[in-house]
Order: structure tokens, then sequence, then C-alpha cells
């Protein structure tokens, strides 16, 4: 009997620490107002900064919001921005080193953008663009630790 | 004291310390009979010992000698220590998980999980098969656009406004 309980407890430890399901994800949430007014960079996006130049044309770039997020499966955070904005994040899918994060970007009740991404370590995924608002533009940019 | 008296007195002190043999113990026996000297100081004799044994062993009986037994203690130590394998050999025979030998098949189960688990933690299995990071994308108001850079490892994704319609002229 003592054997079985063993055992069995062996085979659950090994279960609980090689499965990806009950584990979390971090997702770091930035929310960036670009525009050509000025030439200020935000000095928290220095480790982004340079892929943001080489993309787009602004000269300014500012911080709005930096978040991160704690993602279980299948439980939608939503974090709402600037202009009546909201982004809503979800993760669907979790493997070895990636994450899988369907990304919604409601705005005015309006949903803008619905995509699915397969985030990695070390990956960063900008959405951006929309409508103008003050010759500027919202740009998220999402990142996973796991 | 009679004549004889010197002559037992060499033998009272053995007498008293049931040391004479049995014809001399007959001898001062007989002697202590007719002897009241003789017996006297055989009761002092006795008495000198309650004097000096009583105090003695109250103070025996109260002492319990600790620093004995830490001298004890320190050699027990100072003994050179027993081997690590006769130290783990014992350890399992006390144990009673190890007396059930148990151990042989739960041993064997670990060794078997990590034979199948360790192959599969280690091989770099492509983590998914197709190389895209954005699945699927849709949006209902503007046009989207993709692309990758795989250098930086940054993937964007962009939104356009549709063009303004032209509005019908009046």
């Amino acid at each position: 009997m003592r054997r079985t309980f063993l055992l069995f407890l062996l085979f659950t430890l090994c279960f609980i620490s090689t499965s990806p399901a009950l584990a979390q994800v971090q997702v770091r949430l930035r929310v960036i107002g670009a525009s050509n007014e000025g030439q200020s960079i935000d000095p928290s996006l220095k480790d982004i900064y340079k892929e943001l130049g080489s993309l787009f044309s602004f000269t300014s770039y500012r911080l709005f919001r930096d978040e991160n997020l704690t993602l279980s499966p299948n439980q939608p955070v939503s974090i709402s921005s600037r202009r009546g904005r909201l982004i809503e994040v979800t993760l669907t899918g979790l493997h070895r080193d990636i994450a899988e994060l369907r990304i919604k970007v409601v705005r005015e009740e309006k949903e803008i953008l619905n995509t699915q991404v397969r985030l990695s370590p070390g990956r960063t995924v900008l959405i951006g663009g929309g409508p103008r608002q003050r010759e500027g533009i919202i740009i998220y940019a999402l990142s996973a630790s796991f | 004291m009679k004549k004889s008296c010197s002559a037992i007195s060499s033998l009272l002190e053995k007498y008293f310390d049931r040391e004479v043999t049995d014809v001399e113990r007959s001898h001062v026996e007989a002697h202590l009979l007719d002897c009241q000297a003789c017996r006297d100081v055989l009761k002092s004799m006795g008495k000198l010992r309650d004097l000096v044994k009583t105090p003695v062993e109250e103070a025996v009986q109260k002492e319990d000698f600790p620093w004995v037994w830490q001298k004890i203690e320190r050699g027990i130590r100072l003994e050179e220590k027993p081997p690590f394998w006769e130290n783990l050999r014992s350890w399992l025979q006390i144990s009673p998980l190890f007396q059930r030998r148990v151990w042989i098949p739960a041993v064997a189960a670990a060794a078997i999980l990590l034979a199948v688990i360790l192959p599969l933690l280690t091989q770099k299995i492509p983590s998914h098969p197709s190389p895209s990071v954005v699945e699927y994308v849709e949006s209902q108001t503007h046009n989207v656009m993709v692309y990758e850079l795989e250098k930086t490892k940054v993937t964007v994704i962009w939104l356009f406004e549709e063009p303004e319609k032209e509005t019908p002229s009046s």
C-alpha cells in the first residue's frame, strides 16, 4: 500500500513539474504615444527605442502606461488606455517557450483589431496605427517572460 | 584489657574489616565474649566508621559528578568517527522505510521516469511548426499590415485608416 502511494506521489510530482497548463505567463504591456510634436524620448523606452526609430518616423515617444500582466489560461485581462481605447489580452495556449495570446483592441465599443499572436521570450509585438489624434498615434508594445 | 588482648588487637582490625580467616574469626569472637575492653574497642571502631562513612555517602549521593560525564562524553566524541558507508548502512537499517525495501521499486521508477523525461526536456524541438508570430489578424474598421523583423525579433501589426470615401457632390 505504501509502495503504491509512493509511486503515485512520484508520478504526480513529475506530472506537476512538467505540465505547462498550470503555468502563468508574465506579459509586459507598454502603451506608447508616438507623435511628431517635439523630440522627447521617454527614458523607459530605451530598450525598444532603436526598433521604434528604425520602423517609424515619429520624433517623440512617450510612455503612457507600463503594465506587467500575469496571464492565466483563458482569462482575459483588459487595460484601458487613452482616447477611449481598451486592449484585452488573453492567454489561449502555452507551449515550452511560446505563449499564444489573443489580443483585441476596442475603441468606442468598436473592435478595431482582433489578432492571435505567438509570443516567445525576447520577442516584441508592436501594435500601432489607427486613427490619428492630434498628430499622434498609440503604439502597444507586448513582450513576454516565462 | 587482658593479657591476650595485645595478641587479639592486631586481629581486631582485620576482624572489623572482615578480612580474617575462619580460624582467626572464631578465636577473636571467643575472646570478645570474655573481654569487655576489646568489645569497646570494636564498638569504637564501628562508631568511627559511621562517623566518616555517613557524611561521605551523603555527599556522594548529592553529587552527580557532571564533570565526570563531561569528560566521558568528550572522550566519546574524540573517538574516531565511523566511515560514511557505515553511517549510511546503520541509517538504512534504522529507517523503517528502507527496512521494507520500498526504495528498490521507487528508485527504479524514478530512473525510468528520468530516462523518459530527460530526452524530452533536453532535445530542441521547434516549439511550433510555423515560424510566423501572427496566427491571424482581422479588423472591422482598418486595413492591417503585418511585418516581422527576425533580426531584432520585432513583429509589427499596423492599422491603416481606410481612405475617406468620396462624398457625392450635390
